[in-house]
């Protein structure tokens, strides 16, 4: 089958929509901070929400990890569209019920739209001829033609990364980081990388506003980032100064550790107790999870 | 709270806690920080431990904790020698309140950090959850236990690594510059706090006024050794012997002889030798010596009361925070060529913003001139050709190999030729004393030293207006009189944005006082000066000038 | 440019895990008896991550920089486990790079972070344009193997995804480009300013 679309009224449709998205980025922008040269160094605090009440939250954290992570797992292995939709359905269902605020996961979707745009983009042109599939033609440009399949497995990915990347939220906010990072210890991620990944994000925090603060007081003196060798060496000097400063201060952080009594591991007493709820819940998770990749291989729709 | 450190055994009575002897420590790139000390704590002490930067105060206190380990000398604790199971008891028995907070502050909520060290002393978690609320309590900072720690202010927060001392109960309780970035206000509040810990106190501070009534002993160090070892009122007494080190706080001291005679501002007085000699046991003669010294307040003529056009002038300009916050309400403001103006306020008044807005960096809602010409978006971004500021903390405005590199950045970035800017380097070094230091690192040059630096990277873009956040922060004496002298001699439209009294009376004539994103005063800086009414006003106490009418030493 | 959840076949995820994992277990038992450097090897991977936030405008887009040599030469062989930490929380915090594609992004950035460890104390030499260059070489070489990496997964996701690896190749050249400039400026940088901070 072979369906003929206009090139230039989707080229203009698309141009519409990306002018549209870029006024709304402006303008929220202009609300916001400064100058649009602004780099955002924020990063958002990833518990944020931990402190609402969910089914979500009132769930074992090991349990949850262990359950949504297999889950994830066989969400990517789907390969019909209609059961990665049903498995998007399913997120945008779990993100509702953790009461988590929507404009968190939309973050997290904004920040894939790049990569899954190419994807939409490329792979369609570019895949290889699959005998029997519809032929998309963009008149008037015969050579520019969207091949179905490619098309589909395109969509596939994007619709599959969606659905994983909703999960992150009920997944992630709905406990203290330090919970879930005790969690992750009961089950048996190295301690070392739990520590790691405590202090990481403590000191993201705190390097985040050492950056911004270094590249405002750069900029007030003249530096306005171009493509030019000058620009690039600044940037150097600057990444080099805020190694120098992060070293310096990893050895200010473990005085301050060991003085308070740190020997090589952060105390914890957060004991975790499955309740029969807690099993069920992961059961459910996995047992759905396990119908989705059967519906999926049968191709039942 | 804090009467009895419960849970450590004092040592036996006699005994003293500490005994140092002839202690030496070199750090692996050759630096000999401390040559010989011999020094003795007892229980109960508390010690000003004073010395310019670069003494070896520091490292003298990460030998109290067990950070450090005695290369040559000992250090006894409780008549034992520091090593191994000792080490941890004396980690859990010593607390030390470093510098900055967000060192110490390493989990992602206050209440995990005030846990962390009793939690480490094995203690159950009731107790544990006891000692936390309580030392919470204790800084204010009850409500704040669930926060991450930089959602805090830095006041906040370093109240919260306080309380995460505090929560350890220390017998010994060491503070490296407690007062350093705080307000006034906050200072006291710091201040109470420690005047109620019963155990023993260490303390590093510049802040002379600070240490009064709370230490009762001096230690002095030079150069690695233990200079002087007396009574805290002996230090203040006799600053000429203190001079030679560089250590001469009664540069500082001296200034109240000025707060006594605001109804005639200009030219000021000497203090007359007898008339401050009352007031500080005998620290006039070099008071008289400081005052001539310090180019103290150019005889400008902004004070005429001539209408002189602004130079840059506020209409009405608001600014609210993404988060909400609003910053800045209706201010208006105009700051006249020559002007030289202290910009005061507590911490979150608002005067951070007030310079963001002069520096363009923030659009305010409301108008915005320079040299008579309203700015427009456009024109505000280029602002920074006009306006320079000088952060407080040199760290976040030095990021060059070298000092040479780090000057010209500015100017090259203003278009300027290459003689063109290496004139203007070596001038603004020769400006700031820094000649010379053309190749140096700036990254291994002294606090003052990098001050200086940090001054010379914006004077070298010649701008007509100047900002300096907290020029003093980190300083020790004799870098803050060697700025001062540099920065009273500066031809310059000036903006101080500080909580140091001393530099505001001696190096400007307007002081604009804000409070909740308002000016609320804006008046001449004597008349600041006498202003009684400000701490009703603003909760503010700026006591400074009222402890130096007070006889300098007597106890509080 | 990290990959995102659904792209890859699950066999290929789960293998790039097992490996990850088995590359960050020789890297911890490497810093069993040096505990305390965890600590600071978190601290400083908050830095790098820090520092993959910038973006260098590239004309009229701008590429972010990930700067797997300057991680190689600071860290050494612990370079794997700050990257694998780094790009979890990237995960976690922003959706940069999918969960279930962590141990396929890890191994494209962290593979060439170890070789930039062992090659930058070789080319380093004495000097500082010495130290420029092999900034430079561990920078653009680094990142130019981390684009092979990113290729190679992408098609092991099948015929369809070949055109995508080959743009995806593409895209990575000027970024090549600026990575090497970049580090060998931080490389001089660092020189001049703290060499004991590059490792021996």
């Amino acid at each position: 089958m072979i369906i003929h679309l206009p090139f230039f009224p989707l080229l203009a449709l698309a141009a519409l929509t990306g002018a549209a998205a870029l006024q709304l980025r402006r303008r929220r922008r202009q609300n916001g901070q400064a100058d649009a040269q602004e780099p955002d160094w924020s990063a958002p605090v990833l518990d944020e929400a931990a402190d609402r009440d969910s089914p979500f939250h009132r769930w074992d954290a090991r349990l949850k990890i262990a359950s949504l992570f297999i889950y994830c797992f066989l969400v990517v292995s789907l390969q019909t569209l209609t059961w990665a939709a049903a498995a998007l359905a399913i997120s945008i269902a779990a993100v509702m019920a953790s009461r988590i605020p929507w404009s968190r996961p939309l973050r997290r979707l904004a920040a894939m739209s790049g990569f899954l745009t190419m994807f939409l983009i490329v792979v369609p042109l570019t895949a290889p001829a699959v005998p029997g599939e519809t032929l998309i033609v963009l008149d008037p440009f015969s050579s520019l033609i969207l091949h179905g399949e490619g098309l589909r497995l395109a969509t596939l990915v994007v619709v599959k990364a969606c659905a994983i990347a909703l999960l992150m939220e009920p997944l992630l906010a709905t406990a203290p980081l330090a919970v879930t990072l005790q969690a992750l210890a009961a089950l048996r991620l190295p301690n070392a990388i739990c520590q790691m990944i405590l202090l990481a994000h403590r000191y993201i925090h705190v390097l985040g506003h050492e950056a911004r603060r270094m590249q405002r007081s750069m900029r007030l003196r003249g530096f306005a980032p171009r493509t030019d060798l000058a620009t690039l060496r600044a940037y150097g000097n600057f990444l080099g100064m805020l190694f120098v400063r992060s070293f310096d201060r990893t050895q200010r952080v473990f005085e301050a550790m060991q003085s308070r009594g740190y020997r090589g591991a952060f105390p914890t007493w957060t004991t975790f107790a499955a309740t029969p709820a807690d099993w069920a819940k992961g059961a459910f998770w996995i047992i759905m999870g396990i119908i989705l990749l059967t519906m999926d291989r049968l191709n039942l729709c | 709270m804090h009467d009895v450190p419960a849970g450590h055994p004092l040592p036996p009575r006699g005994l003293p806690l500490f005994q140092i002897r002839d202690l030496a420590f070199a750090y692996p790139d050759g630096t000999q920080a401390l040559r010989g000390v011999d020094l003795t704590i007892h229980h109960a002490d508390r010690i000003a431990l004073v010395g310019h930067n670069g003494s070896g105060k520091t490292t003298l206190i990460k030998h109290l904790n067990g950070l450090l380990h005695p290369q040559h000398g000992t250090v006894l604790y409780k008549g034992e020698p520091v090593s191994g199971d000792n080490a941890d008891q004396l980690r859990q028995e010593v607390g030390i309140l470093f510098q900055d907070p967000d060192d110490q502050l390493f989990c992602n909520t206050v209440y995990e950090d005030v846990a962390f060290g009793p939690m480490n002393q094995g203690l159950p978690q009731p107790l544990v959850d006891e000692r936390v609320q309580e030392a919470l309590l204790a800084v204010d900072l009850a409500d704040h236990a669930y926060k991450p720690p930089h959602n805090l202010s830095y006041g906040q927060r370093k109240r919260a690594a306080l309380a995460a001392v505090l929560a350890m109960n220390p017998l010994v309780l060491v503070l490296d510059e407690p007062t350093a970035n705080l307000d006034p206000r906050q200072v006291r509040q710091f201040a109470r706090l420690l005047e109620r810990f019963a155990g023993t106190l260490i303390c590093i501070t510049h802040d002379i006024l600070f240490l009064q009534g709370l230490c009762d002993r001096a230690v002095v160090l030079v150069q690695g050794r233990v200079h002087h070892d007396y009574a805290f009122a002996d230090l203040v007494a006799h600053p000429a012997s203190l001079r030679e080190h560089g250590l001469d706080f009664s540069f500082r001291l001296s200034c109240c002889g000025d707060g006594h005679h605001h109804a005639n501002p200009e030219p000021r007085p000497q203090p007359a030798p007898g008339s401050g000699a009352t007031g500080h046991g005998g620290v006039p003669s070099s008071a008289e010596a400081a005052s001539s010294r310090i180019k103290i307040r150019p005889g400008s003529s902004a004070e005429g009361g001539t209408e002189k056009k602004a130079l840059i002038e506020l209409r009405r300009c608001s600014y609210a925070y993404p988060d909400g916050t609003r910053a800045l309400r209706e201010v208006s403001l105009a700051v006249r060529h020559g002007d030289r103006l202290a910009l005061i306020g507590e911490n979150g008044a608002g005067k951070s913003t007030l310079a963001g807005v002069l520096l363009g960096t923030l659009a305010a809602d409301g108008e915005i001139l320079f040299a008579g010409q309203q700015l427009d978006a456009r024109a505000r971004r280029r602002l920074w050709r006009k306006v320079g500021i000088v952060f407080q903390d040199a760290a976040d405005q030095l990021f060059c190999p070298t000092c040479w590199e780090e000057v010209a950045f500015g100017p090259q970035r203003l278009g300027l030729d290459r003689q063109e800017v290496d004139k203007r380097v070596r001038e603004a070094l020769a400006t700031v004393q820094l000649s010379g230091y053309e190749q140096r690192v700036p990254l291994n040059m002294s606090g003052g030293e990098r001050k200086r630096l940090a001054i010379a990277a914006v004077l070298a873009m010649q701008p007509e207006l100047l900002i300096l956040d907290e020029p003093t922060a980190g300083l020790d004496p004799r870098g803050e009189e060697l700025l001062l002298a540099i920065l009273g001699h500066l031809p310059l439209t000036m903006i101080l944005i500080t909580h140091d009294l001393f530099f505001i009376n001696a190096l400007t004539e307007r002081t604009v006082v804000m409070h909740r994103g308002r000016i609320l005063r804006d008046y001449r800086t004597d008349d600041f000066l006498a202003d009684d009414h400000l701490e009703e006003a603003i909760g503010l106490g700026y006591v400074y000038r009222n402890e130096c009418r007070r006889p300098a030493v007597s106890a509080r | 440019m990290h990959i995102s959840d659904g792209v890859l076949p699950t066999s290929v995820a789960l293998g790039c895990y097992g490996l990850t994992a088995v590359l960050n277990g020789v890297g911890l038992w490497r810093l069993r008896d040096h505990t305390e450097e965890l600590p600071k090897i978190a601290v400083v991977t908050s830095s790098f991550f820090v520092a993959s936030l910038i973006h260098v405008p590239f004309g009229p887009t701008s590429v972010h920089l990930l700067l797997p040599g300057i991680v190689g030469a600071l860290l050494g062989p612990a370079a794997f486990v700050s990257i694998t930490v780094g790009l979890l929380l990237q995960s976690l915090l922003f959706q940069f790079g999918g969960i279930t594609a962590l141990g396929a992004n890890a191994l494209m950035m962290g593979l060439p972070a170890l070789a930039a460890a062992y090659a930058f104390p070789r080319l380093r030499g004495r000097t500082r344009t010495s130290h420029a260059i092999a900034g430079a070489i561990c920078g653009a070489g680094g990142t130019a193997l981390a684009a092979v990496n990113l290729a190679i997964l992408l098609g092991t996701a099948g015929e369809s995804f070949f055109g995508v690896a080959k743009i995806a190749l593409i895209a990575h050249l000027p970024v090549i480009v600026i990575e090497g400039v970049v580090s060998a400026f931080v490389a001089a940088f660092l020189f001049q300013v703290k060499p004991e901070l590059l490792r021996p």
